[in-house]
């Protein structure tokens, strides 16, 4: 039932644009794998291809050993779930959830009996007679799962399922769908430009920019070792710094930034560190030390602004404008000269590119 | 405060003047059908008595009907095409399709004049061909009405239409093929039920404004194919039957209006996409 | 796009438009051949006939009036229906909804209707000269064009942006002609364009009221037809279309088209 994805090398042109470039992508039999981008980075052009909308100019998609490129829609057996519901506006609920049965010749009493049961799996079982304007987002959205789900298919795909639902909604559905998912063992591709939305569901995340997949891995892997400085702003690096080693004393390096500040950085902590690289640093972790003179970045304080769990300031450094965390306890006003000390387990070494 | 009537008072102007040329006069028109000193309905029973008036009604009624049903399936299909072509391609269609509407009546019912003719484009190309020894007479014919027609309508029908089809959201028919629909099953389940309220749109269009033509029955049909256009202009300005006249004004109200109102009414109870 | 149309549907579409644009071509065709009768296709080729068109006294008098009556009668379609359509926008929860429909009966009447009544009515009741009953005709005939495409593109116009002119101290009456005219031309355009077309083509409405002296031109050419079927009928036929599409030409020079794009 539940099968492998693989995309291979596929490439895709919107008349003479190139939209995908030489992408290759491999879902695991059963794994929920999110495409996430900013709107134009090729994640729907990815979608639409596997689903059969467009054609591509080179490549295979393979879906469990069958091949799907040269493939008509309606012979390639996905679950869509589309970001406007596309329910079908004539038909009830009942029959816009029997809709692929029917096209599978299920025979109309089975067919009635197998949408009533996905209906109640989706909460839905009272409102099977309504039509689709009659429904609120939710739960045409709902019906838009059960009318995926209810064929059975190999492969699930989402494409921003949820960014017409208001925020706590957003966070009720993404539950629903990855229980559902993962009850049903489907191999599923969800598309969406929500980096919480994507990390919160998915076995992996492939992180897409400009038509290419800058990293796919884990989302923790994401979060805390971006392989690049594309992947480390996405996931909220706000400093990037360039630097360069000065010095090697066993696992600890000197390095120097811009404007001649050093610091002291150990490769047990951080991992090995090139000759020439770039450290990328969250607002948690550049803490502001009152004590000009400490290990870290000197640095004049600017705008403070109140986060709940700490003060951020804008900070200007000989190293460029830089963001940076300090305690609740101590608030400290901007002139203040400062220093920024880099917490190595918020930071990550990044090759120069 | 003079806020609360400045709606009426920008509306004042067409407000009146469609309450005093439009309405009035054509009340006053049906108004005087009612008043025969023969009798309330006189002029009606005079009129539905006469076997001759009730052969140009039921003419009437089968040109239109006819020419909205081919009009129909021909625009639809048409239609159908247009919204699916390519940008470019698609834009040449609809401008095509629009030229002959910005040409009058008169000069789209004329063309049919010379072909339909006696020495006609038509019986050249027959006799030409060898396929009649004769030239048939295909003028004044409820054949050569309906063609006329027809041509006139379906640029109307294929611009109304191709509206419709736009209108249907793209991903509701991707939607229907990832359901493992085949195009011929997303046609006859999903866009052809979808398009059915426009469809009647189109069709209200075509048989009102053929029910009540003139130009084309007149040119074409003559007085051997009288319609309910032709014979009240008859009544009127040749025989100066005011009431008679008027009296086919009335019915021709009555149904355009009972047609309009009741199609509209089933096109919205069948307009899934209303809410 | 891997959804293919049946090869059969766009034969099918193929002959739709011969069927469409044939007629036309025959009678321009037609108004081209020199030969005392109407032949297609046309035989030797000459403008004789265009010329003889205004040989013709008749046709010369009716296509001044047929121009007068459109230019005027959309003028005044527009005078009245501007107001209209921007009140139904702008204050639709003060006036009843049955007011729109009021502003396309003249569609709903049939043309025919509409001739004869006015005919009874003003013409005979009143004594009104032809012209101007002609005149009240075809304005009330393109008046629903003029209500419904403004009032079409005034739906998607953000009244709040008329209101922030007003806040920055724009009187209501410039703010209209300098804020909310200039983002609906496109649909006053449009209204201009159709109600033109409409007026220069009727025959139904006219067909009652024209009278010694005074006819339009399509009437004409319909009484014409009758008595003579030569090729001036295609020539003049064929002038009337041009003169169609020079309007939209120099309306879309003046003003831009827009609408045909969307």
């Amino acid at each position: 039932m539940t099968q492998p994805l693989a995309i291979d090398n596929l490439t895709a042109h919107y008349g003479t644009t190139r939209v995908l470039e030489d992408l290759s992508l491999s879902v695991a039999a059963g794994e929920l794998v999110s495409l996430l981008g900013a709107s134009g980075c090729g994640k729907t052009t990815t979608l639409r291809l596997v689903a059969g909308f467009l054609e591509p100019t080179a490549g295979t998609i393979t879906l469990g050993g069958r091949d799907l490129t040269k493939l008509p829609a309606y012979r390639r057996d996905i679950g869509l779930v589309f970001q406007n519901y596309a329910l079908f506006p004539h038909l009830t609920v009942l029959d816009n959830v029997g809709f692929g049965l029917k096209q599978r010749g299920v025979a109309g009493a089975e067919r009635e009996k197998r949408a009533r049961a996905m209906l109640e799996r989706v909460g839905l079982a009272t409102l099977a007679d309504r039509l689709p304007g009659a429904l609120s987002g939710g739960q045409k959205q709902r019906v838009a799962l059960a009318r995926a789900l209810v064929i059975e298919p190999p492969l699930l795909m989402f494409d921003e399922p949820l960014s017409n639902l208001d925020a706590k909604l957003r966070v009720d559905m993404r539950v629903e769908i990855r229980q559902l998912q993962r009850a049903n063992g489907t191999t599923s591709v969800y598309v969406t430009h929500d980096q919480e939305e994507a990390f919160s569901i998915s076995d992996r995340v492939a992180i897409m920019h400009a038509g290419r997949i800058m990293q796919f891995d884990t989302p923790e892997v994401l979060y805390q070792k971006p392989a690049n400085a594309f992947v480390a702003r996405f996931v909220g690096f706000e400093n990037l710094i360039a630097m360069r080693v000065v010095a090697r004393d066993g696992a600890n390096v000197t390095a120097e930034a811009a404007g001649g500040a050093r610091l002291i950085l150990s490769q047990e902590r951080m991992g090995p560190i090139p000759d020439a690289f770039v450290l990328a640093c969250r607002a948690d972790g550049l803490a502001v030390s009152k004590d000009a003179g400490a290990a870290g970045l000197p640095a004049t304080l600017g705008l403070r602004t109140y986060l709940g769990r700490a003060y951020q300031y804008q900070c200007e450094s000989p190293a460029g404008h830089l963001v940076a965390n300090g305690a609740l306890s101590t608030p400290l006003e901007p002139g203040v000269a400062a220093s920024l000390v880099p917490v190595a387990e918020q930071c990550c070494v990044l090759g120069v590119e | 405060m003079l806020k609360r009537f400045a709606g009426w008072t920008l509306a004042a102007p067409a407000t009146l003047v469609v309450a005093v040329f439009l309405i009035l006069p054509v009340a006053a028109t049906i108004a005087t059908t009612f008043a025969e000193p023969g009798g309330v309905f006189s002029p009606y029973i005079a009129f539905f008595n006469s076997g001759f008036r009730r052969n140009v009604l039921w003419r009437t009624l089968q040109i239109s009907l006819a020419t909205t049903a081919i009009s129909l399936v021909i625009g639809f299909f048409a239609a159908y095409v247009v919204a699916r072509a390519p940008g470019r391609l698609k834009s040449i269609l609809i401008i095509a399709a629009v030229f002959p509407l910005l040409t009058g009546v008169v000069v789209r019912s004329f063309a049919w004049l010379i072909i339909l003719g006696k020495n006609g484009i038509l019986n050249n190309t027959l006799t030409g061909l060898g396929l009649i020894a004769e030239p048939l007479s295909m003028l004044y014919t409820q054949g050569a009405v309906i063609v006329a027609m027809v041509y006139l309508f379906v640029p109307l029908m294929i611009l109304t239409l191709v509206g419709v089809l736009e209108n249907i959201p793209e991903d509701v028919i991707q939607a229907s093929s990832s359901l493992g629909a085949s195009p011929a099953a997303t046609f006859r389940q999903v866009i052809f039920p979808l398009a059915v309220p426009g469809l009647i749109v189109g069709a209200v269009l075509v048989f009102t404004g053929s029910f009540t033509a003139y130009a084309t029955p007149q040119l074409l049909g003559g007085e051997r194919q009288m319609v309910m256009g032709t014979l009240m202009y008859q009544r009127a300005m040749v025989a100066f039957d005011w009431v008679g006249a008027s009296t086919i004004a009335a019915i021709m109200v009555v149904i355009t209006i009972t047609v309009v109102l009741a199609m509209s009414r089933v096109a919205r109870r069948l307009n899934p996409m209303a809410t | 796009m891997p959804n293919r149309i049946h090869p059969g549907l766009i034969g099918f579409t193929i002959l739709v438009y011969i069927f469409l644009t044939g007629p036309l071509i025959i009678v321009i065709g037609a108004s081209l051949s020199d030969t005392t009768y109407l032949t297609f296709p046309p035989q030797g080729l000459t403008l004789r006939w265009f010329e003889n068109i205004f040989e013709i006294s008749a046709f010369r008098r009716t296509i001044v009036t047929s121009l007068q009556l459109a230019v005027l009668a959309t003028a005044l379609a527009l005078i009245v229906g501007i107001p209209a359509a921007y009140a139904l926008n702008r204050y639709r929860i003060q006036l009843p909804s049955w007011l729109s429909t009021l502003f396309v009966l003249p569609i709903l009447v049939p043309e025919i209707v509409l001739g004869f009544s006015l005919l009874k009515s003003v013409a005979v009741g009143f004594g009104t000269p032809i012209f101007a009953t002609l005149l009240v005709g075809h304005t009330l005939l393109v008046l629903p064009y003029a209500v419904r495409v403004i009032s079409a593109s005034l739906a998607s116009f953000d009244f709040s942006i008329e209101e922030a002119a007003v806040s920055l101290g724009s009187p209501p009456l410039k703010t209209f002609f300098t804020i909310v005219l200039p983002n609906v031309r496109s649909g006053v355009v449009a209204a201009f364009i159709l109600a033109f077309i409409t007026s220069i083509n009727d025959v139904s409405t006219s067909l009652f009221l024209t009278g010694p002296g005074i006819s339009t031109l399509p009437i004409q050419i319909l009484a014409h037809v009758e008595q003579f079927f030569d090729p001036t009928i295609a020539s003049v036929s064929v002038l009337l279309m041009f003169l169609t599409v020079a309007v939209m030409a120099i309306v879309e020079r003046t003003l831009g088209l827009t609408f045909l794009a969307k």
